[in-house]
């Protein structure tokens, strides 16, 4: 899961984007026949095999470009499997897939369209928190079941629609709960003394680090620094000086994008290598991760995510072997931004199993009452559509793998408390 | 102490870096009158050129300016020809606005192509020395901070001797000084231009595989560097290449020093002194009133 939202260097694209794709985007949309193709309106007649149509918006272009089209991948991947055997309650599942060319004007134009002009049978959720807060009320104004793949952020759920469901384990907030979680289960022998907190001032970062510091400190684990610095630092090494000055055996850092890769390398350079170190965000990307600070650097560093192809969840086996089947690769390098919209299908599947029957009305009410299976864990939701009393899962680079260590029902690994020094 | 000193030097190092960067703009500016908005991003795509030749063909990065500086040259010429002079011969002093305008689309355009391309994936120049540092007094100094430090000084120099010392040079400062003036003279102050905007760029060049050494960077990363750049040339008096180094380096060492007391502080400081400056001397430190500061 890589949390995205929009900075202040995004906004003069993104309004550049918006405006020049207008035009393209309303192409594609009103008075399509191949928009239409599947007439979502039909599919709700009683007693038609009409398909089941879906409609979703995705940032294929655009800053969350790449995002989008993992989460694209992962409807796809759904669809296609679902429709292999037999479809939903015998209809075939037709996705309409749209660019918002991550744009939050252009999100709401989509689900506008989809809902009023293409009048699709449901719609699952776009990517990212930013576009998933605009496009969750068109949804909700409509009385359409919001089921979404990628907006974990407090902002989300603090629009408090009955009609939305994360399909994640833990929002973003809880993100570090597994990680404390583990640190306060070592014997207080093994426990580190002194942690320092640092962390960019981002939605997706510094609540996150205030949570696991807050349940440190309230343990007995000793702050010797609790920085938070602003999106614009524009070089990191200041900040990364407070630490190595600090000393503490711990580091919690808070980093977003770029910045990690950048800490890390100062940390190197600085020769400084705590005993524990966990990046919630940048250490969950597989690939790029290990690809920016070296291989050799990795080793060691907890970091956070919803998903691992390691992880023992219902499902998760299949899931990877369709999806390298699909789009080849290797299982460390799907985005678990495709296991968080292939969730989105399982959770429509199950309710079709429960129920027999697939409208707006009956999927809101049947999440809200049961706990359902998925590759992304059993997931429940409390009335404004957060998951409930679980926490993500907690990943450690381990012989250069990223596997997951804790909470242990999920873990593949036992995580190992001491970190080596860079560069081993 | 040792943490301030230690955030000093880092400071310095780091300033070296955007003055590359800024007196490749204030230079476009001093000659051309043309605000380049676009420096940041032809920083970044220089930094994925410079990035593309050390993938490809193996090239430490340092030496893939050999090739990217001569590219860059060529882009800004053909700005100036394809996108500038067109405006400039309509309506000469008075394409201001459009000149920033083409600029700013210039820099839209070339991160949607670098996009699509690179795709938002973040990348960065790794060698077998970027992580390495040497200690000196107790102090950490990285390797690629210090070498492009190195680099700065050693263009920076060239860029003077440049201006100073050759014809071209004079031509530049004349039309710096006085464009009508240097045209009754015989200068031909379109070339002038051209020269002058492939210089600047080209500078942007050099600044492109330095800062692909020293931060990850995607398309997006030019944002950042945009209000910077323009902070700094401000700061230092449009035009002005000394100016221009003078504001970089404050830049650097303000955010670095600040940051060390609270990182909170860091950025805004820079932006107290640009308006401390901009109140007392509004054409900035170096700058003149009138054309004529490089």
């Amino acid at each position: 899961m890589r949390r995205r939202i929009a900075s202040k260097r995004t906004l003069p694209a993104l309004l550049a984007a918006a405006a020049l794709v207008a035009g393209a985007a309303a192409c594609s949309a009103p008075g399509d026949p191949a928009a239409t193709a599947g007439g979502g309106a039909a599919g709700t007649q009683a007693g038609t095999k009409a398909p089941l149509v879906i409609g979703i918006s995705l940032s294929l272009t655009g800053d969350f470009g790449d995002t989008g089209k993992a989460a694209e991948k992962g409807y796809e991947l759904w669809a296609s499997q679902v429709n292999k055997s037999g479809g939903i309650l015998g209809r075939q599942v037709q996705l309409k897939i749209v660019d918002d060319t991550t744009s939050a004007t252009q999100v709401v134009t989509n689900y506008e369209s989809l809902i009023n002009e293409d009048h699709v049978d449901l719609v699952f959720g776009p990517v990212s928190s930013l576009l998933t807060v605009p496009a969750a009320r068109v949804a909700a104004r409509y009385g359409y079941a919001f089921i979404e793949p990628a907006g974990g952020a407090p902002t989300v759920f603090a629009l408090h629609l009955h009609n939305l469901f994360l399909a994640q384990p833990a929002p973003v907030l809880d993100l570090g709960v597994s990680f404390a979680d583990y640190i306060l289960s070592l014997p207080a022998s093994e426990r580190p003394r002194t942690a320092a907190y640092s962390s960019v001032d981002n939605p997706f970062a510094s609540p996150v680090v205030e949570v696991v510091r807050q349940k440190l400190q309230a343990a007995g684990i000793k702050t010797v620094l609790d920085q938070t610095y602003p999106a614009e630092q524009a070089d990191l090494g200041p900040v990364v000086a407070r630490v190595v000055a600090a000393k503490p055996d711990l580091v919690v850092d808070g980093t977003q994008g770029e910045d990690g890769y950048e800490t890390i390398r100062d940390f190197v350079q600085q020769k400084f290598s705590p005993k524990i170190l966990f990046m919630p965000n940048d250490a969950s990307d597989p690939v790029n991760f290990p690809a920016q600070v070296g291989m050799g650097n990795v080793d060691g560093v907890f970091t956070a995510d919803d998903w691992s192809p390691l992880a023992s969840r219902p499902g998760n086996a299949d899931f990877i072997k369709a999806y390298l089947a699909a789009y080849g690769g290797t299982a460390s390098q799907i985005d678990p931004t495709s296991a968080e919209a292939y969730a989105c299908g399982q959770l429509l599947q199950e309710v079709a199993q429960k129920t027999g029957k697939v409208d707006n009305a009956t999927i809101i009410s049947t999440l809200h009452a049961g706990t359902f299976d998925t590759i992304e864990g059993s997931l429940s939701w409390n009335a404004d559509g957060a998951t409930n009393g679980t926490s993500g899962l907690l990943l450690q680079w381990i012989n250069h793998e990223l596997v997951p260590v804790y909470p242990s029902a999920d873990a593949a690994h036992a995580p190992e408390i001491a970190k080596p020094a860079w560069g081993e | 102490m040792h943490t301030f000193l230690q955030a000093l030097i880092l400071g310095i190092l780091t300033g070296g870096v955007y003055a590359l960067m800024s007196t490749g703009q204030t230079l476009v500016f001093g000659v051309m009158r043309v605000v380049n908005v676009a420096q940041g991003m032809l920083v970044i795509l220089a930094a994925y050129l410079s990035y593309t030749v050390h993938q490809d063909l193996g090239i430490d990065p340092f030496l893939t300016l050999l090739i990217v500086m001569p590219v860059m040259f060529a882009v800004g010429v053909g700005i100036q020809l394809a996108f500038i002079r067109p405006v400039k011969r309509n309506r000469a002093e008075a394409g201001f606005e459009q000149t920033l305008l083409i600029m700013f689309a210039l820099a839209v355009g070339i991160e949607g192509i670098l996009d699509l391309v690179y795709t938002s994936e973040y990348r960065s120049i790794t060698t077998s020395y970027a992580n390495s540092s040497w200690t000196v007094g107790g102090y950490t100094l990285s390797v690629v901070r210090v070498l492009a430090f190195a680099l700065a000084v050693v263009l920076l120099a060239a860029l003077w001797l440049v201006l100073n010392k050759t014809g071209f040079g004079r031509a530049v400062r004349a039309t710096v000084q006085n464009p009508t003036a240097a045209r009754l003279l015989g200068v031909d102050t379109e070339r002038i231009g051209a020269l002058g905007m492939g210089l600047g760029v080209s500078l942007a060049g050099a600044s492109g595989a330095v800062f692909g050494l020293i931060y990850a960077f995607n398309a997006n990363s030019s944002y950042d560097l945009v209000s910077r750049l323009l902070s700094i040339i401000v700061l230092g008096g449009l035009g002005s290449v000394v100016g221009a180094v003078v504001g970089s380096l404050s830049l650097g060492v303000a955010e670095a020093v600040v940051a060390t007391v609270s990182p909170v502080w860091a950025p805004f400081t820079f932006l107290v002194v640009l308006m401390v400056v901009l109140l007392v001397r509004p054409q900035g430190i170096f700058g003149a009133v009138e054309r004529g500061a490089l």
